[in-house]
């Protein structure tokens, strides 16, 4: 069988063409509704518990999610659900207690620097708005290379120019419509999107489970070692106690704090509907990642079942291990189908560009320009600015996503750079809103503790035997512990003497 | 402990618990989405919290 035989014809191009022309209808149509910043930035805080919860799932639930995740269930089998479970319970215990979400929405801010201003003024804002964007546009440069090689899998198509250029158009649609209708037109089509792709999410799971028969899932191939197919704390599953300690304090923080995502909870109508739209998300989380890694567990399964594609996946030239779950879709599903399955997830793919390009344009515009300008700026050159953020971000990503490749893992990337804003961010945020002796110096020491993060993407960290003090996961383990102590130290060595005006105001 | 039976349940519910969260947003986003349209054209409300 040839590793890249697809069943992806002329109908699935044409469906797939179709339907990526609709989000830039959308955004020509919704530009009427953009009046105001707050209408752009945060859909003048409208929005209601079920298209919340469609467009925080929308936003949360892209293709380099389903491409990461499917990867950790091809690589790690059963044992990759626990990053689920973990996720899961962070959202829910977010969405019960309404912890930061529901003071944050309270207190009506559009990005969570502008909370650094409030509380611990204005040089913590643009300290705290410098490391956000950092964090956040590095966080999102593997995005194109991600798509591209999904698009590579379940299309057969290998022309690495036309695979840049098929990005690149892509991205372009993207910057329109985000740049055109805001968060309104970012609302709809997530919501379009919301509806595509979980029903065929839910559709291509029943292909795969078929594929491949339910109780192979449960039975570890012959190639990999019983244990660690189920068992995350199991030597050789590749996880490990300190990897699943990371995952608790990586996503708890991001539930709370990862901008795109609090985005949705800033918009809520009301504090309330920001609580609620985590309880109800947390099923969402769950399915964003266990539904993945159950492609990437089945994929796995029929290669281990198929000598030519086990071939192809081992060995010094094996294919990168992040085709396994598109190359196997495009076996699996029948076309018409497939092309269903491939929209949905180009879809996805630019409905998470359009929240994060927002997301970070706002951030800069609202954190990092505008509190340097002491005269102010109108609203209308902020939503210019923003705007000009948008199309500058997108030109950076097309460079640096076509053409940097990174030398670590797709999710060890993502966790890492996440980690040089969530460390800081998470720590500022919770002591901020909840221990009053927190001071600016706390805050700046906890911020500039994130960037230690970086390390985790090291030469140092790849390999066999790497020590573990030098492994991605205890420096990320570690870059929230300094952080946290970095807070506290330096809020009680160095307390704010007086409120200052600024605070006070 | 019973590794099989965990990941069993856990996806069983995934899947059925997806599922029924689909429909319900389906449903409600509809309306939702008027209302967001409605309230965009309208002047804001300052008691709307």
């Amino acid at each position: 069988m040839d590793v890249f035989a697809t069943n992806f014809q002329t109908i699935d191009w044409v469906i797939v063409c179709v339907y990526i022309c609709i989000p830039v209808a959308i955004g020509i149509f919704v530009k009427k509704y953009i009046r105001q910043l707050s209408d752009f930035i945060v859909a003048g805080r409208s929005l209601r518990l079920f298209i919340a919860i469609a467009t925080l799932t929308g936003t949360e639930l892209g293709l380099v999610t389903v491409m990461y995740n499917s990867e950790l269930g091809f690589l790690h089998g059963l044992s990759a659900f626990h990053v689920g479970i973990i996720e899961v319970f962070c959202i829910l215990a977010i969405g019960l207690t309404g912890f930061i979400v529901y003071k944050l929405r309270q207190m009506r801010v559009m990005t969570i620097p502008e909370f650094y201003q409030m509380r611990f003024g204005r040089n913590v804002r643009i300290v705290g708005g410098i490391i956000l964007a950092l964090g956040g546009i590095l966080n999102m440069g593997l995005f194109l290379q991600a798509g591209a090689r999904f698009m590579m899998g379940v299309t057969g198509y290998s022309n690495p120019a036309g695979l840049k250029i098929f990005m690149s158009v892509m991205l372009i649609m993207v910057l329109v419509y985000t740049v055109l209708g805001g968060m309104v037109s970012v609302v709809l089509n997530d919501f379009m999107q919301f509806v595509v792709l979980s029903i065929g999410m839910l559709i291509g799971s029943f292909f795969a489970i078929s594929k491949v028969g339910w109780a192979n899932i449960f039975q570890a191939p012959p190639t990999v070692n019983s244990a660690s197919w189920f068992n995350p704390i199991s030597e050789g599953s590749g996880f490990g106690s300190i990897y699943v300690i990371f995952m608790v304090v990586l996503t708890f923080s991001a539930g709370a704090l990862w901008q795109s995502g609090t985005l949705r909870a800033l918009s809520a109508k009301t504090p309330r509907v920001a609580k609620q739209l985590y309880a109800w998300s947390s099923v969402s989380y769950l399915a964003r990642r266990v539904i993945p890694m159950l492609w990437g567990i089945c994929a796995f399964v029929f290669v281990s079942q198929t000598p030519r594609l086990l071939e192809a996946f081992q060995g010094p030239d094996a294919l990168n291990s992040q085709f396994g779950m598109p190359v196997f879709m495009a076996k699996v599903l029948p076309s018409g189908f497939l092309g269903l399955i491939a929209a949905g997830m180009f879809a996805a793919f630019m409905s998470t560009h359009d929240s994060y390009l927002l997301s970070w344009s706002s951030v800069i515009t609202q954190d990092i320009i505008a509190p340097l300008k002491k005269n102010g700026i109108s609203d209308k050159s902020r939503l210019l600015i923003t705007r000009i953020c948008i199309v500058t971000i997108g030109l950076f990503l097309l460079i640096w996503g076509l053409w940097f490749e990174a030398p670590v893992s797709l999710w060890n990337y993502m966790a890492v750079t996440g980690t040089i804003y969530l460390a800081g961010a998470f720590t500022v945020v919770t002591a901020g809103l909840y221990w009053k002796k927190a001071s600016r110096t706390g805050a700046k020491i906890a911020l500039y503790a994130g960037l230690l993060a970086i390390m985790g993407i090291g030469p140092w960290t790849r390999g066999e035997n790497v020590p573990f003090y030098l492994s991605d996961k205890f420096i990320g383990v570690m870059t929230f512990a300094v952080a946290f102590l970095g807070m506290i130290f330096g809020s009680l060595l160095f307390p704010d003497k007086t409120g200052s005006e600024e605070v006070k105001r | 402990m019973n590794w099989e039976l965990l990941w069993k349940a856990v996806l069983i519910f995934t899947l059925s618990g997806y599922s029924l969260l689909v429909i319900i947003v389906i449903i409600g986003g509809v309306g939702n989405i008027v209302d967001m349209l409605r309230d965009l054209t309208n002047p804001p409300d300052p008691d709307q919290e």
